[in-house]
């Protein structure tokens, strides 16, 4: 008789495929382009650091859970790409030590101290470069280096923001580029291009707008993020640019902007849940980011940007949508055909 | 056409391949049956028979006079055996009427009424002596959503054709071999309560129907002029929930804690309007569950009209073969909605819509990790309520919270958990938050008394 063996559960029966680790994995994916791009930019140590952020965050990860007596998460691969996102957001120059030290920021204080995958707070991987930011001003975003040049301290030169925070204009931003042998003119379109292209000094994979949204499309079409926080940010951050009078599209496209609407304010534990807070989050994190970078100390808005609208994300959460059956009822009308 | 549908829902793989080109067959071998006195939503009925008493199939043998509940009828001719309890299909314990037969295959129906000639009262009284219940849901009796209050006047029949829970093809068989009976029950539902419209709402999946179905509405309409159309639906559970179908067809939302008749809408489904149709026709009660066998573990899957508490053991063998070392599951219904039982020694009921017998493959189940706040839920929650954050007002005991953000709303539709990347017992637990939910309103409303 049928008996044995038999499971008794509350349904549903059936589950999508789809799980954490699928998920994690379509975010190393979309991310790959923009490693594979920031190597070649930068050389060999940007890819040590890409693979000791990564291998550092694994193992925190590991062992503040087995010294905690949690259960080991590290097969979901969120670690790796909290590390790969942390590299990512890293200039070339960064010393092994210091990516350890992000690593270790990003996954024992700001994601495990909290709960771990899904409660914490705060972008881990922003906390680790706002930590690093902090802490070593010199070593982190002090100096940046010339694509395609090994990294020695003969070859720094300044990002696009850093050149305009130090008051320099759009122009010489294109003089800079024609210096460093990236662009041939220095008129306006060529200098978009670059940026666009991403061949500039910067972050080790912010650089390149083309290749963020070859990454972008990807998660759009596999269902990992909607597109409503990236677009928001990046609007708000064009039209609030252009009402503080400065170059919409310089602004948008240089700095981490992209970057960071794509796969940062897009992160799942510490972004906006509802719809409305995700509308609210986006137009946030842009002003936030233009508002940083026009008035604020450091030359670029990104990190504290999203960083700020992550504390009020608890906030937002209240901002849901109508619920079925609250909407204002219909007077008698024809069917739908 | 443009294909009507709601926000929200799900994609779940259908399977509905198994056994969408099985003809329904009639079985007629079942020896003994064990029905469930209580089957319909309401209040409970008592048995007319005693034990040792010779009944035959269509013979009432319980009812009750109070308000919503509807009479249990004989489903094979033979002996009474004993009245207990046995384990039904809720998982509980609930009394049964034991009848074996006697293999004389006598019937007794009521006699031929004619729905368009009788009065609105003798219509309703005969859907309830017909004791017909609404099918693959909490078994609401028919003729209560057929007479609502006057000021409740109905604009829409709508016949629920959509049968979007996975592996179930019995709606689907039933409109293709029967449509005239589909129709025909939806022009009298029409008729009783002055619905200006029909509508069948039918999933694009099933399309090959449509030519079917028009047929049938054409013959029908030439003599008596009703306005039916057949309406697309997109494939998408939960599609024919009640709420669902009606948002997708006319637009309107039921009101919250309100009923499809507060937007003018009667939902049937295609299964019940058949044996609306039956039972003034052919003057039929219900005896037999209509309902397709299905799953992975089954060798051969099925449609089967089968007597109304035939014990779901006693088809394996005899009528459905089944791959006893395979099977991890039994659910009785379709995946999303239908309970699991504990053995296949429980009795099928008027509104049990399908037997799937999953194996480990279809029925798997996973460790609960933690909410990685993903967003799916959100978006597949057919009622659009928040369901990550419904589980952490529940998790945290705040029961007002869960209120505000729906709790109570929940269609329990289980899309929501189909989705969570993190396998979050999402719906599980909304079921166990309305209980929580009701008892906390409960001890409110004694405090307040007191
Ligand atoms: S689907 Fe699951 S993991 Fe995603 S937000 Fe909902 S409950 Fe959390
Ligand atoms: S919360 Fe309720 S209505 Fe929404 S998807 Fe989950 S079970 Fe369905």
């Amino acid at each position: 008789m049928l008996q044995n063996n038999l499971l008794l559960s509350s349904s549903p029966h059936v589950y999508s495929k789809i799980d954490t680790r699928k998920i994690m994995l379509a975010v190393i994916i979309a991310l790959l382009p923009v490693t594979v791009y920031g190597v070649v930019l930068f050389g060999a140590h940007a890819l040590l650091v890409i693979l000791v952020s990564v291998a550092s965050a694994v193992i925190f990860e590991y062992v503040f859970r087995l010294i905690t007596k949690q259960d080991i998460r590290i097969g979901d691969f969120s670690a790796v790409v909290t590390g790969l996102l942390l590299a990512l957001i890293l200039p070339p120059s960064t010393p092994i030590w210091a990516a350890i030290m992000g690593s270790f920021a990003a996954i024992v204080f700001a994601k495990e101290f909290f709960g771990g995958l899904g409660a914490n707070p705060f972008n881990p991987a922003l906390i680790g470069r706002a930590i690093l930011l902090m802490s070593f001003p010199q070593r982190i975003g002090g100096s940046w280096h010339i694509p395609f040049k090994a990294i020695s301290d003969a070859t720094t030169t300044a990002t696009p923001l850093t050149i305009l925070k130090l008051g320099g204009s759009i122009a010489d931003v294109g003089k800079s580029f024609v210096e460093q042998g990236v662009a041939a003119n220095a008129d306006y379109a060529s200098i978009l291009n670059v940026l666009f292209l991403g061949n500039r000094a910067g972050c080790i994979g912010e650089s390149s707008i083309l290749l963020i949204l070859i990454g972008f499309a990807f998660l759009l079409l596999v269902h990992v993020i909607d597109w409503i926080v990236p677009v928001c940010m990046v609007g708000s951050a064009f039209v609030l640019s252009f009402i503080l009078g400065a170059d919409p599209l310089f602004a948008i496209l240089s700095g981490g902007l992209v970057f960071g609407a794509v796969f940062m304010a897009t992160d799942y534990s510490s972004s906006a849940l509802t719809v409305k807070g995700k509308v609210l989050f986006g137009i946030g994190a842009g002003a936030m980011t233009i508002i940083i970078r026009q008035f604020g100390g450091y030359p670029e808005g990104v990190t504290y940007g999203i960083l700020l609208m992550n504390a009020i994300t608890p906030f937002l959460d209240k901002l849901r949508t109508k619920k079925y059956g609250f909407v204002k009822p219909v007077k008698s009308g024809g069917a739908r055909s | 056409m443009r294909k009507a549908t709601f926000k929200g829902g799900i994609h779940p793989p259908e399977n509905k391949e198994l056994s969408a080109h099985i003809p329904i067959e009639q079985v007629n071998s079942i020896k003994k049956v064990v029905i469930p006195l209580n089957q319909h939503f309401g209040a409970p009925i008592k048995p007319l028979v005693a034990v040792g008493d010779t009944v035959k199939r269509g013979q009432k043998i319980a009812d009750s006079q109070d308000r919503m509940t509807v009479p249990l009828h004989a489903s094979i001719s033979g002996t009474v055996k004993k009245i207990e309890a046995h384990l039904l299909v809720n998982n509980m314990e609930g009394p049964a009427i034991f009848i074996e037969s006697n293999d004389s295959n006598e019937e007794e129906f009521l006699p031929i009424l004619d729905p368009f000639a009788c009065s609105k009262d003798e219509a309703i009284a005969r859907i309830r002596e017909a004791g017909i219940i609404g099918i693959g849901g909490a078994g609401f009796p028919a003729y209560v959503k057929l007479a609502p209050p006057p000021d409740k006047p109905i604009e829409y029949v709508i016949a629920n054709a959509a049968e979007c829970e996975p592996y179930l093809t019995i709606d689907e068989r039933t409109m293709e071999e029967s449509p005239d009976d589909v129709v025909d029950g939806l022009t009298i539902a029409m008729h009783i309560v002055k619905a200006k419209h029909g509508i069948i709402g039918l999933e694009d999946n099933k399309q090959h129907l449509v030519p079917i179905l028009e047929k049938a509405i054409e013959r029908k309409n030439t003599s008596l002029g009703f306005d039916i159309k057949i309406v697309l639906l997109k494939t998408k559970y939960p599609q024919g929930g009640e709420k669902m179908l009606i948002t997708a067809v006319t637009g309107r939302e039921v009101p919250s804690g309100k009923l499809p008749m507060d937007v003018a809408c009667v939902v049937s489904n295609v299964g019940t309007l058949k044996a609306i149709s039956e039972a003034f026709r052919k003057g039929r009660t219900v005896v037999d569950t209509a309902l397709t066998v299905s799953g992975r573990a089954c060798s051969t899957p099925k449609n089967l009209f089968v007597p109304v508490g035939t014990v779901v053991q006693d088809l394996i063998g005899s009528v459905i073969e089944v791959k006893e070392n395979e099977v991890c599951r039994i659910v009785m219904g379709g995946p999303m909605m239908g309970p699991a039982v504990p053995s296949a020694v429980v009795p099928l009921q008027k509104n049990t819509s399908g037997v799937l017998f999953l194996n480990a493959d279809e029925a798997q189940h996973y460790a609960e990790g933690s909410c990685i706040r993903c967003g799916r839920c959100m978006r597949a929650c057919s009622c659009r309520l928040s369901p990550a954050l419904l589980n952490r007002a529940l998790s945290i005991n705040d029961l007002d919270e869960a209120v505000a953000i729906g709790v109570l709303d929940c269609i329990e539709c289980g899309s929501c958990s189909f989705v969570c990347p993190a396998h979050i017992q999402l719906v599980q637990r909304f079921r166990i938050g309305k209980q929580r939910v009701r008892i906390k309103m409960q001890k409110e409303a004694q405090r307040a008394t007191k």
